[in-house]
């Protein structure tokens, strides 16, 4: 069943997708038979199939879509199991973005992050202890496999938020550095 | 003895595989149903189900010994087939069974004890020429000896639980330095997984091939082999695409390597299906690494490419029988390529991705073969391995396999998780893996990416654009809360329910 050509609405709207890598891309008319991408004419088509997936037809391939994540304007959607992320900016919110990026300031602190579920089996550093990118943490066990957490910067440690015993979700802080 | 009753010690993608079979066979199955996954695919497969759901002991369901053999007894089942990992490799397990005269199918519990046991494994290995890294004779004592023997036969070095298996209570030690930390690692590993620290020391290859034979025995003292299988493209270990036969080998190195293979079986006295591992250098020389007593996972690739039913001659074999067949009667036709499909995020260093499998479709044609343990909205819970289903291609020659495997693949659709298909792509599409030039340090050196992907940024941007579009259509009328589902809807659906009204 194809589901996106209908016209909607006979109005001209416009979007800039901005992925992760920063790549802009300038939508007109989305949800249109005359889809125009960074001015043109784009062969995207958007289908619904009987068996519940969604696929793009796109250069005559078919790719298995699947938005996982929306946060306000933030997708993160996987292609053919790889997952993008992508926010979708109106020309005004674009404008505001860019904006605020000039403004921003690199955080001084890295929050360490639990890559996935487990268990915390061991703290390798405590409180006030200098590291060095690269340095072991923490050990998480996960899925029965004991993985070294290591970490991404220099700096000292500001504080140990996970215990040993502890069970963990992915994206929990477990310690907090600040970069030298 | 014929075998007219069998439970399956195990769940997923090997107890369907074991059930296929079995019913082929006229057996009667037997499954067991955890509160893990009350709604496990496997349990639609058995003939009778066997409920393990209420309060048990401490020990996990599948690793209950006294439970299992005493409700195969209390069922009056013939025999037990353990699978792999869980119990397939426990002596006591398979001693148990034989106590209470349960047909434990696979080896005898002395042949899994000593091939379990490393040291003992590499002592019989040494009686019987088979080549062998140098390192420590038995366990060792403590990291101290272990830096005494690395000094003498010079690092890198390599700490292995003495009843490892599966890449854990594994260490590589580059450096004198290194040594206590790692055997600390490694030993409180080996502690947690097999309930036994002892660790033992060997010189580590750098950047081998890991080539495996799977060998079968009866117990009438016939053996064969039915070839080798190419398991290097591994993380940590872990095995995630294999083939058969390997592009290393010629038929003399294969011969060779079967002759060794077969040595290490005929000095056990090994009956059932089994595997030796061997390391196989730069210089194409080998070395024996350790023997599974057990079903592999990867087994469809050798059947794959000779025919055999692993599982019925195990069967078999437990019965009694004779093997139907001679070394020269086993050919190894064509090539076959196996993809692990785990629940797993190449792009977040291989993290298990856990969640709900909403919709899976599998690619279909003759020279495919899918091994699958989920059907759609089956849950993937952290109590189990990641491994969903295995995706088993066959082509003429290995180029052929490897273009059916990405062609299937390509037809190969998961939605709700995320899957290591996108890795499995880029295997296939590496040119060094397409060439046969790959050992086990490919994943770490010859990909820079993990993951396949297309040029595309352009067509998504375009498709999250049309989303959005959608979306804010929506959002004029209604929230994206749907109270039926309880979480948050598709706006294409939305989009469609919109369109009805």
């Amino acid at each position: 069943m194809k589901l996106s050509r209908k016209k909607k609405k006979e109005q001209t709207t416009e979007y800039i997708a901005v992925s992760s890598t920063n790549n802009k891309y300038k939508i007109k008319n989305p949800f249109s038979e005359d889809i125009m991408i960074n001015h043109k004419k784009s062969d995207i088509k958007i289908f619904d199939d009987e068996n519940g997936f969604t696929y793009i037809l796109f250069k005559k391939k078919k790719y298995l879509a699947e938005i996982v994540e929306k946060s306000q304007n933030k997708y993160t959607v996987l292609i053919n199991g790889v997952s993008y992320t992508f926010t979708i900016e109106t020309p005004i919110s674009y404008k505001r973005k860019k904006y605020l990026e000039k403004n921003q300031q690199r955080s001084k602190t890295e929050m360490v992050e639990a890559p996935m579920p487990g268990k915390i089996v061991d703290v390798l550093m405590e409180e006030g202890a200098k590291v060095k990118e690269g340095e072991a943490l923490l050990i998480l066990e996960a899925m029965k496999m004991q993985n070294e957490i290591s970490s991404t910067v220099s700096g000292t440690i500001k504080k140990v938020f996970a215990k040993i015993g502890d069970v963990v979700n992915k994206e929990d802080v477990l310690i907090e550095i600040e970069r030298d | 003895m014929k075998i007219k009753s069998l439970l399956i010690a195990n769940r997923g993608e090997i107890a369907i595989r074991i059930c296929r079979t079995a019913k082929d066979m006229g057996i009667k199955t037997f499954g067991i149903k955890t509160a893990k996954e009350p709604k496990a695919h496997y349990l639609s497969f058995v003939d009778e189900i066997i409920d393990f759901c209420d309060e048990g002991d401490d020990v996990p369901e599948f690793l209950d010994v006294e439970r299992i053999v005493q409700t195969a007894k209390g069922h009056n089942i013939d025999a037990i087939h353990p699978g792999y990992g869980f119990l397939a490799e426990s002596p006591y397990f398979a001693q148990r069974c034989e106590e209470e005269g349960i047909n434990f199918i696979g080896p005898s519990p002395e042949a899994i004890y000593k091939m379990g046991n490393k040291t003992i494994a590499k002592g019989i290995a040494k009686k019987y020429k088979v080549p062998l890294l140098q390192g420590s004779l038995g366990n060792l004592m403590g990291p101290q000896e272990a830096k005494q023997i690395a000094s003498k036969i010079g690092y890198p070095v390599i700490l292995k639980a003495a009843a490892g298996g599966g890449g854990r209570g594994m260490r590589i030690v580059e450096k004198a330095t290194q040594i206590e930390k790692m055997y600390k690692l490694a030993s409180t590993e080996a502690l947690k997984a097999f309930n036994d620290a002892s660790v033992f020391v060997e010189k580590y290859v750098r950047n081998p091939r890991h080539i495996e034979f799977q060998i079968i025995g009866d117990k009438h003292g016939n053996y064969v082999h039915l070839g080798e299988r190419e398991c290097s493209v591994q993380r940590k270990h872990q095995k995630l695409l294999e083939e058969s036969p390997s592009p290393a080998l010629d038929d003399k190195l294969r011969k060779e390597m079967g002759d060794a293979a077969i040595r290490i079986a005929e000095g056990t006295k090994y009956f059932s299906a089994g595997t030796v591992e061997f390391l196989l250098d730069d210089d194409k020389k080998f070395y024996f690494m350790e023997m599974n007593t057990r079903i592999q996972v990867e087994h469809p690739v050798t059947e794959m490419v000779t025919g055999v039913d692993l599982i019925e001659l195990m069967i078999r074999i437990a019965e009694g029988e004779k093997l139907p067949f001679t070394q020269k009667d086993i050919v190894q036709n064509g090539w076959a390529i196996e993809c692990r499909i785990n629940a797993e995020d190449a792009q977040s260093s291989f993290a298990p991705y856990l969640g709900v499998v909403d919709k899976i479709q599998y690619p279909r044609s003759k020279n495919i073969r899918i091994d699958s343990g989920i059907t759609d909205s089956s849950v993937v819970t952290p109590y189990f391995d990641s491994m969903l289903a295995k995706l088993i291609v066959h082509g003429e020659t290995r180029e052929k396999a490897i273009s059916n495997c990405l062609n299937a693949l390509n037809k190969f659709w998961v939605k709700g998780i995320k899957t290591s298909i996108p890795f499995c792509k880029a295997v296939l599409n590496n040119k060094k893996f397409r060439n046969g030039d790959f050992n086990t340090s490919f994943i770490e050196k010859e990909m820079d990416e993990l993951f396949y992907q297309g040029e595309y940024d352009e067509m998504l941007a375009a498709y999250l654009a049309t989303f959005d579009f959608a979306a804010g259509l929506e959002t004029e009328r209604t929230t994206h809360i749907d109270f039926e589902q309880g979480k948050n809807i598709s706006p294409w659906i939305l989009n469609k329910r919109l369109r009805s009204l």
